[in-house]
């Protein structure tokens, strides 16, 4: 899948602090999923499965998968890992998830404060900590800056790679929303829910911001900001709406 | 309640495909629940009415909605009970609107879609990630 990684450390590292092997174990975990459930790799556990090489998944790539239909459900197809005419490309799943069980391990190692980035998925811990977002349209700006002590952020977008993420329910490139970023406790649900929602395009806004532990920051194709009155903007209060900026209860899918 | 027309109007285009979300065959109650006779005004508090809806039995489990009138408009709609599920959980977000700004803060990392080296490299992140490692290496 090929992502930047990069870690940043509050703790100290070494006798006494988080073990050497456990920052070292974040990158060798992340390279292992890579060998193991990229699509685009011929000899990966996906790509063998796809191809009815291995006779069942293992168990975490099982976990996986059921994951993944978890979020197909849940957006009546629009986030379909298995599209007609493509091999199965976990890809949206397997980022979060593996990020989140790195993050996870870094914690069980004695890591209190750190940022984990992952091609622009964070998994933050013992913050606050202070993370921009993107801008849709100028890779070198930011159009807001969110505050996260703990938890997670993940955003979906067209702009680097273009119309990648389909529409599940059309076959066709998500072209309603330029960019959705989502806060969740879990870098799971955050890039899951990120990519889902882009998928369905512009009613996924509002289906991201309904579920569970959800904040959602969303620019729509007409470059119009939607986002939910919880999301932990730096420098305001979280909160019911600002002065600034209309009001209104989003329509269900 | 400036806003509340707008909001109104919204919610209550939200809440109808709530009410007619799939009810199972035995479910009784009349969908259009907003002002009609199963309606069982409340304390009214400042000029309002506050009312409860009828629980309504959906194959997803009981729906009931609470409605503030201000005389005969409705200002407020409010969900008592709904299913945990995301057809209906959809109808209840607020979403605030505002204007895409473009700016340059100090930030720790940035959440952003970047997928290829090439993108990282000309991405804020990178720069981050440059000067934490010469602050490091100093």
């Amino acid at each position: 899948m090929g992502f930047p990684v990069s870690l940043r450390l509050d703790d100290p590292v070494g006798p006494g602090g988080v073990p050497e092997a456990a920052v070292d174990g974040v990158f060798a975990w992340l390279r292992e999923v890579d060998a193991r459930f990229s699509p685009f790799r011929p000899d990966s556990e996906v790509s063998r499965l796809d191809r009815g090489e291995v006779p069942r998944p293992s168990a975490q790539l099982r976990e996986v998968l059921d994951l993944c239909e978890e979020y197909r459900a849940a957006t009546g197809g629009a986030f379909d890992v298995r599209l007609p005419g493509r091999g199965l490309d976990p890809c949206a799943v397997v980022k979060g998830w593996s990020v989140q069980r790195a993050a996870e391990s870094l914690r069980a190692a004695g890591a209190r404060g750190f940022c984990l980035n992952a091609g622009g998925d964070v998994v933050a811990a013992g913050g606050p900590w202070r993370v921009g977002v993107r801008h849709p349209e100028h890779a070198d700006r930011l159009c807001t800056v969110l505050e996260v002590a703990d938890g997670a952020v993940a955003t979906s977008a067209r702009y680097e790679r273009g119309d990648h993420i389909v529409d599940g329910r059309t076959g066709r490139p998500a072209t309603g929303l330029l960019a959705v970023t989502v806060v969740a406790p879990t870098l799971t649900e955050a890039d899951a829910v990120a990519t889902a929602a882009f998928a369905m395009g512009t009613e996924g806004v509002a289906w991201a911001a309904a579920r569970e532990g959800c904040e959602v920051f969303a620019v729509d194709a007409g470059r119009r900001v939607l986002r939910t009155p919880g999301l932990p903007v730096a420098g305001a209060a979280p909160g019911p709406g600002p002065a600034a900026g209309k009001e209104h209860t989003a329509a269900p899918v | 309640m400036k806003r509340a027309l707008p909001v109104l109007v919204l919610s209550i285009a939200g809440l109808v495909p709530v009410w007619r979300y799939a009810p199972s065959p035995e479910a009784v109650t009349a969908p259009a629940a907003s002002s009609e006779a199963s309606v069982a005004p409340a304390a009214p508090s400042g000029g309002s009415t506050v009312a409860a809806g009828p629980v309504v039995g959906t194959e997803k489990g009981p729906v009931q909605v609470e409605v503030t009138f201000e005389e005969r408009r409705i200002t407020a709609v409010r969900m008592l009970q709904q299913p945990d599920h995301p057809q209906t959980t959809a109808a209840v977000p607020r979403l605030i609107e505002e204007t895409l700004d473009a700016q340059s803060a100090d930030v720790d990392t940035v959440s952003g879609a970047t997928i290829t080296s090439d993108g990282y490299r000309e991405s804020l992140q990178a720069a981050i990630d440059a000067q934490a490692a010469q602050g490091a290496g100093a």
